[in-house]
């Protein structure tokens, strides 16, 4: 900042130098002279050496720093962009390994469906054949046992049938014929 | 079975008092009226009180063999029996010493169920049927069952022979019940 401002007051003091001395001239008649001549090569000498001496430097200065700042900023850039690259290399990347990871997924899910449908039919096929199993064998112990109880029934019903007809003809020559056969069969016992 | 062990022992003994089959057929008719009495509920009751002492106890059993006119060896017995506290068993004794009796007259005994009152006739011949068996004299008990339908059921020496219609009945409503 300090250099700026000696370098804007140096600037204007070699402009304003000049002025002063055509001022000093001014009544003079219109005509140039040795002297004069003098004083503008060692005035513009001077003008040149203070520029020289102090201008240069700083406009060099300046120049300096900046192509030291647009360097440092341009490896910036550069190292910003290969990061950036970097970044994008391994999104990329990644990228390829969701896709990857992704496919695999899908891959695992589609198989997973197949397989658990499949099971789910062989679930479904077992449970269906135990079920019509279940109810042939429900069906035929029903009708067994409706059979069963339909021959007791009839059984019981002819067995009492059979007791009253028996009770109402039974006759003392009834009961002498099988007490005569119940004889027999001891009869038959004792031979064997 | 312990009971009957007793009992038998005891009947044993009894037997063994004599060899002569009418003085132990004797002793057994003996016996059994020595013990319907003491197994009467208000005798017995009496007999096994835990109120009546020892002695009151045989005093009361020598009565009541007096009462039924026993011979001497059956009031001996009867005084034995009581001094050893066995009156409760003295029905079991009077069963043993009849199947021993029996064993050694060889006869039997044999239960007899009819449908009906059986005629003589038909008890004769179920008794004779039965002796042909069991290759003993049959002394029959007789029952009357109406349940039986007709026909007779006879038990002899633990075994059934069923001639009953009930039976023959049951049977075929059985087999036609499958």
């Amino acid at each position: 900042m300090k250099s700026r401002i000696a370098i804007a007051a140096t600037l204007i003091g070699a402009a304003s130098t000049p002025a002063l001395a055509f001022a000093a001239e001014g009544g003079a008649e219109d005509r140039g002279t040795w002297g004069a001549l003098v004083f503008y090569i060692i005035n513009f000498t001077l003008f040149a050496a203070i520029l020289w001496k102090y201008a240069v430097p700083a406009a060099r200065n300046f120049f300096r720093d900046r192509a030291t700042g647009i360097r440092a900023t341009l490896a910036k850039a550069d190292a910003a962009f290969r990061e950036a690259e970097e970044l994008a290399n391994r999104a990329a990347e990644r990228m390829a390994k969701l896709e990857a990871e992704k496919n695999q997924i899908s891959s695992d899910l589609a198989d997973e469906t197949v397989y658990q449908i499949g099971r789910i039919y062989d679930l479904a096929r077992e449970a269906a054949a135990r079920i019509k199993r279940d109810a042939e064998q429900g069906a035929t112990a029903l009708a067994e046992n409706a059979n069963r109880r339909v021959r007791e029934a009839l059984a019981h019903a002819a067995g009492k049938v059979a007791r009253d007809l028996v009770m109402s003809n039974f006759g003392a020559g009834d009961q002498t014929r099988l007490v005569q056969g119940f004889v027999e069969k001891l009869g038959e016992e004792a031979r064997r | 079975m312990k009971n009957s062990k007793v009992a038998k022992r005891y009947a044993r003994a009894l037997m063994g008092l004599s060899s002569d089959h009418s003085q132990l057929e004797a002793w057994g008719a003996e016996l059994e009226r020595l013990a319907r009495i003491v197994d009467s509920p208000e005798v017995a009751a009496q007999l096994e009180s835990p109120t009546v002492n020892h002695a009151d106890r045989m005093a009361a059993l020598g009565k009541i063999a007096e009462h039924l006119d026993l011979s001497f060896p059956l009031r001996s017995f009867a005084v034995v029996v009581a001094s050893h506290g066995r009156v409760a068993d003295v029905i079991a004794m009077a069963e043993a010493y009849a199947r021993m009796l029996d064993d050694l007259m060889g006869r039997a005994r044999a239960t007899l169920t009819f449908a009906y009152q059986p005629t003589d006739e038909d008890l004769a011949r179920v008794v004779a049927g039965l002796e042909a068996i069991a290759h003993k004299k049959i002394i029959p008990t007789t029952k009357v069952d109406a349940s039986l339908v007709g026909g007779v059921v006879a038990e002899l020496e633990g075994k059934i022979y069923d001639g009953s219609l009930a039976t023959r009945l049951a049977d075929a409503e059985r087999r036609l019940s499958g």
